[in-house]
């Protein structure tokens, strides 16, 4: 294969995931192989040194064409299998994918991930024709999602990523991207592999450089996002710690490019959307609000660092609140994450422990949302977050004078 | 009568001579300390300009080190306060040069004693330092830790942990000082061992209920396995 050219590139990045990495290469075969028959494409597999034969899995997958196809696809899909080097994590999977894009020449790519079991043929073609047909260069997904997941989403990532960048993308660190060769080559260029962008925060990290760097961007609707569940030593703080101090990094790093943004606008949306029912999920409401009250009584201190007496009197007033009447203002919470991004910039203290310490916040937010969702359907919470998105809209400017102020 | 006048001017003779000969070693005193505080003085400003390029201040708020400033009641910057401690660290040096010169052995003897104290001294200002920075570091990743896993003596934990740190770099100091260094580990060794077993018995017998809490809660939770967790991402 050595100099060989390819139109596409799907890049699956993987570690233990043998149950179900055979589905995602059988899906994206078909997927090519249907809407994209005259196309070159090549699978590129990303393995953090999985150990269940997970490799053996891409290598040896296969379709009944006869049975999928009424015709047969100019081209054979290729299939490669790598380890990639540097820090373990999703990031620096990506990073090997970016390489092998440039290396092969890729008009577009896409990632999805190797746990997906509700990935389909269509996904493949929902991912890359705007990037193919349309000229766009970045493609973020959109699922139907139950109503309570996705919550550092939409809850910190989504309302802030619109704000300062203008840009509706609801899914910003959804998983699932199609993107040009072209920004795959800018990734690549990027010195962020040592970082947290080596792991969860690549997803932001791509979504972001792609809107501040001002490449053509929409939004996919893929359907329902099913995959297996998630690692259970996968910490809540650690995601947390990884994805929002990428996107505090990210924020300071582009000020000049969204201090002057006003507002939000859509961006194009592709697909066919529908609803889909969904598993149910278990909320520990009382461990979240546990969690919440243990927080003001014992990070007090570092709180009131950060916030200031007043918003910490506000939060004091809300933990003392019965479950029934629990509930946690928008407002306050758009004030809170913009307070920490000043902390972060101010450097008050570790990054580290700078995120972890909003994890107790956090739960109380969602518990909040939780509640407050109870009773509405998809329309209802879609709602709650918008009128969360507008509280960080209408308070970016408290922001941006904080940060000229720590800049003086 | 000569005896008498001879009797008289020796003393005045002898203070002349050791007048004469002290001028010039209390005067080379005078100039090398006068000296050393103008180089004192340009050596903390240079310092201090060379940290602010570094932005000094900024890596002591990341690693905690103002906070602990802070702590001591002390309000200047990081960068301000390790000029000055640099510059009067300079004059004590000086100021024992300076002092040596005047060749008087008594304070030869304590001069030579002061250098060849000073390196552990040094060593031992520099353990207390990183100590408790290390200390007031481990301690707020242990509470944000314990917090943010539902544990409700987060606080008293993470209070043990620096107590026991600060125990132990108090002992590796003292040790470093060479003040009664047998006594210092004895004793040493008799607090850290009485906080540990403090601690584990705290914990043991106060975490009864909560061990048994989590353990009923477990099984409950399988029983009542019905639906996945809340995905995050």
């Amino acid at each position: 294969m050595s100099g060989e050219k390819f139109d596409i590139l799907i890049g699956i990045a993987s570690y233990n995931n043998a149950k179900t990495i055979g589905h995602v290469v059988r899906a994206v075969d078909a997927g090519l192989k249907k809407y994209f028959p005259d196309k070159k494409g090549v699978i590129v597999n990303s393995d953090g040194g999985s150990k269940d034969g997970t490799t053996d899995v891409v290598r040896s997958a296969t379709i009944d064409h006869a049975a999928v196809f009424l015709s047969h696809p100019v081209y054979q899909i290729h299939r490669i299998t790598m380890p990639y080097n540097g820090i373990p994590g999703k990031g620096s999977a990506f990073k090997a994918i970016f390489q092998k894009s440039v290396e092969l020449g890729a008009e577009a790519c896409c990632v999805v991930d190797a746990d997906l079991r509700s990935i389909t043929p269509e996904w493949i073609e929902l991912l890359l024709s705007p990037v193919i047909k349309k000229g766009f260069d970045f493609v973020a997904p959109l699922y139907s999602r139950h109503k309570y997941d996705g919550t550092i989403t939409n809850s910190i990532v989504y309302p802030m990523t619109r704000a300062l960048y203008g840009k509706r993308l609801r899914q910003p660190i959804g998983g699932e991207f199609g993107f040009s060769g072209k920004l795959a080559e800018f990734y690549l260029k990027q010195d962020v592999w040592e970082s947290h962008v080596a792991r969860f925060g690549i997803d932001i990290w791509m979504t972001t450089e792609a809107v501040a760097n001002n490449f053509k961007v929409c939004q996919t609707f893929l359907g329902a996002k099913l995959h297996d569940p998630k690692d259970p030593g996968a910490d809540l703080a650690d995601m947390l710690v990884q994805v929002v101090v990428t996107l505090f990094n990210l924020a300071e790093k582009h000020f000049e490019a969204w201090k002057g943004i006003k507002g939000s606008e859509d961006v194009p949306t592709f697909g066919f959307k529908y609803h889909v029912g969904l598993e149910p999920v278990k909320v520990n409401m009382e461990r979240m609000l546990d969690i919440f009250r243990t927080g003001i009584r014992d990070l007090k201190p570092i709180w009131v660092d950060i916030l200031g007496a007043g918003d910490f009197g506000e939060i004091e007033k809300i933990g003392s609140l019965d479950i029934k009447k629990f509930r946690f203002p928008s407002g306050l919470w758009a004030i809170i994450i913009y307070d920490y991004a000043l902390a972060y910039h101010k450097k008050k203290m570790s990054p580290e422990h700078l995120i972890k310490s909003l994890v107790p916040m956090y739960l109380g937010r969602t518990a909040s949302f939780v509640i407050e969702a109870e009773n509405m359907d998809m329309a209802g919470a879609d709602a709650e977050i918008e009128k969360l998105c507008m509280e960080f809209e209408q308070k970016k400017e408290y922001l941006i004078n904080s940060i000229k102020g720590v800049q003086k | 009568m000569e005896n008498f006048i001879e009797m008289l001017s020796q003393p005045l003779k002898e203070f002349w001579t050791g007048l004469v000969s002290f001028v010039p070693g209390f005067t080379a005193m005078f100039i090398i300390i006068a000296g050393g505080i103008l180089i004192s003085y340009l050596a903390k400003a240079l310092f201090v300009k060379g940290l602010k390029a570094a932005n000094f201040d900024s890596l002591c708020d990341r690693l905690g080190i103002t906070a602990v400033i802070r702590k001591g009641d002390v309000w200047e910057r990081p960068v301000e306060l390790f000029g000055h401690i640099i510059y009067w660290f300079l004059i004590i040096i000086f100021v024992m040069i300076g002092l040596n010169a005047l060749q008087i052995q008594t304070i030869d003897n304590l001069i030579a004693q002061f250098f060849v104290y000073l390196p552990r001294a040094f060593s031992a200002l520099l353990i207390l330092v990183i100590g408790y920075v290390i200390a007031g570091f481990l301690s707020r990743a242990i509470l944000i830790a314990a917090v943010n896993n539902g544990y409700h003596y987060a606080k008293v934990l993470a209070e043990a942990v620096r107590l026991l740190l600060i125990v132990l770099i108090l002992a590796m100091a003292l040790e470093q000082l060479q003040v009664a260094p047998g006594i210092v580990v004895a004793a040493f060794s008799i607090i850290f061992s009485g906080i540990v077993l403090a601690i584990a018995i705290a914990f043991g017998v106060g975490g009864i209920d909560a061990a048994k809490k989590i353990i009923e809660k477990g099984s409950d939770e399988k029983k009542e396995d019905k639906g996945r967790d809340i995905e995050h991402i």
